[in-house]
């Protein structure tokens, strides 16, 4: 329920949010924002493609690509903070050190093979809107040489180092929301100790890497 | 300023996080009939309360990101464990035998046949949430695949340009604003909420295959529909929940993750993905 304070509150960052929007941000500016996160994704895709086209690679070679490709595409240490989500803040520093060093080892392992496995996918932009209050949402179509095609989306912050993914969304489910509310129940699970998480997180980066 | 943008404004403040009613753990198998009864009191008070509670410009009970509403998670964990079970030994063993037998082609047949007896519950879905536009679809689709997809096994609508669609009464009831009620896993049938459970309810009531079947004493029918269906949907998930089984630590909140992100899009007939907040943390030192 709306309740007055509440409405007040949204009223007034309505008002400032819409003065703000007319004052910084032209259409241009948001336009050419639109167009310079589509040319990264669509670089992006070519690396990949170019890189898992490439069946002489080993294994291990192939996966330590992915991993390049993985930190110049993605903001991973964002993308770990943001699913920790509220956990984050109850860590200390060297839970947080080991967490993100884990969380990007089981993105390595998890979507790595999926990669190496590369058999013809090609992909292309449907489309790009703004999304949040600075990002854009690159909306492209993943072909696949069998079953029907994929509509995924990635969301491209501009940070100071250039564009980077923070969010991936397969057919209308976030990677990122299901990964922090699959995080959240393993550490409500064991009654909120972030430690339960890091242990289970060990457990799965050792099993599979 | 209107009403609307108002509400759409306040979407991107914080969401209140409602304290999530603990399930006593003291429950045992023993006192199950006794819970049992509890349980589905607790469900009934809790639809009413959301009902009352929940309207469609509440920002926070749309925000997937971060409500997981299921008190129940005890008795759900234990419904989904049987699930998996079922699932491990006949369901997915036969949707394989199915991918590996019958060719693509009557696969496609199959499923668009069953698709398509869905159809006048799509539309009728579509008239009860008022979407004229969408009901023209339903229409479309059904007369197009019925006749010129020779009883539904061609699928002529989609390569035509008309989408595929489906409107079932729990999305009808989200439409008239009623909240989608504590997370439920149903035997058998899965991932779902007290308000779709309801309307998977009133959906079977008002099937008409089920009408015709039963007034023919073609119950048979009905079983065979559900089996094949269920392989047939089975089969289209091999290798993503086989990948999600072996990756997840939690595979159950995977699933509820997955589940509720999934249906809040159909509910929203929504197209683009959803857009929960990223804040900047540039401003707090990182690790």
């Amino acid at each position: 329920m709306l309740t007055r304070r509440h409405f007040v509150a949204c009223a007034a960052l309505l008002a400032v949010s819409g003065w703000a929007g007319h004052t910084f941000i032209s259409p241009a500016a948001a336009q050419g924002a639109d167009q310079g996160a589509s040319a990264f994704i669509q670089k992006l895709g070519n690396d990949a493609i170019a890189t898992f086209s490439d069946k002489s690679l080993s294994r291990p070679q192939a996966t330590e690509r992915f991993r390049v490709l993985l930190n110049a595409g993605f903001d991973v240490p964002y993308i770990g903070r943001w699913v920790l989500g509220r956990y984050w803040n109850s860590a200390t520093e060297p839970q947080r050190a080991e967490y993100q060093k884990l969380f990007e080892q089981m993105i390595v392992n998890t979507y790595a093979e999926r990669f190496v496995e590369y058999s013809g996918e090609t992909f292309k932009i449907t489309g790009t809107a703004p999304a949040g209050e600075a990002d854009s949402m690159v909306t492209t179509q993943i072909v696949r040489p069998s079953g029907p095609p994929v509509n995924v989306s990635w969301r491209v912050r501009k940070t100071p180092t250039g564009f980077k993914i923070i969010d991936v969304v397969v057919e209308n489910v976030s990677m990122g929301v299901t990964q922090r509310q699959e995080f959240a129940s393993v550490v409500e699970q064991n009654g909120g100790r972030v430690d339960a998480l890091i242990q289970a997180l060990r457990q799965k980066v050792g099993q599979t890497g | 300023m209107t009403e609307s943008s108002v509400v759409e404004g306040c979407r991107g403040a914080p969401p209140r996080v409602e304290p999530s009613a603990k399930e006593p753990s003291h429950m045992k198998l023993a006192s199950l009939s006794r819970s049992l009864l509890r349980t589905v009191t607790v469900v009934a008070l809790a639809l009413t309360a959301t009902a009352c509670a929940t309207n469609p410009a509440d920002p926070g009970a749309k925000d997937a990101a971060y409500q997981v509403n299921d008190p129940l998670e005890i008795p759900n964990r234990f419904v989904f464990a049987a699930n998996e079970a079922v699932d491990v030994l006949a369901l997915r063993p036969a949707a394989e035998v199915y991918v590996g037998v019958v060719p693509d082609p009557v696969r496609d047949a199959i499923h668009n046949f069953i698709d398509n007896l869905m159809g006048p519950l799509y539309i009728a879905n579509n008239l009860l949430q008022g979407n004229v536009d969408g009901a023209t679809n339903a229409t479309g689709r059904f007369m197009t695949n019925t006749i010129l997809g020779v009883g539904g096994i061609a699928d002529v609508a989609s390569q035509a340009g008309i989408p595929h669609a489906p409107e079932d009464f729990g999305q009808t009831l989200a439409v008239w604003g009623l909240g989608d009620g504590p997370y439920l896993v149903l035997p058998l049938l899965g991932p779902s909420n007290v308000r779709d459970a309801v309307g998977y309810g009133v959906d079977t009531v008002g099937d008409p295959v089920r009408i015709w079947a039963y007034a023919h004493h073609g119950q048979g029918l009905m079983y065979t529909r559900a089996g094949v269906g269920a392989v047939d949907r089975r089969s289209e998930v091999l290798k993503s929940v086989d990948d999600l089984r072996r990756n997840s630590l939690d595979f159950y909140a995977t699933v509820r993750s997955l589940h509720q992100q999934q249906r809040q899009a159909e509910i929203e007939n929504r197209k683009g993905p959803a857009t929960p907040d990223f804040p900047d943390y540039t401003s707090t030192p990182k690790p």
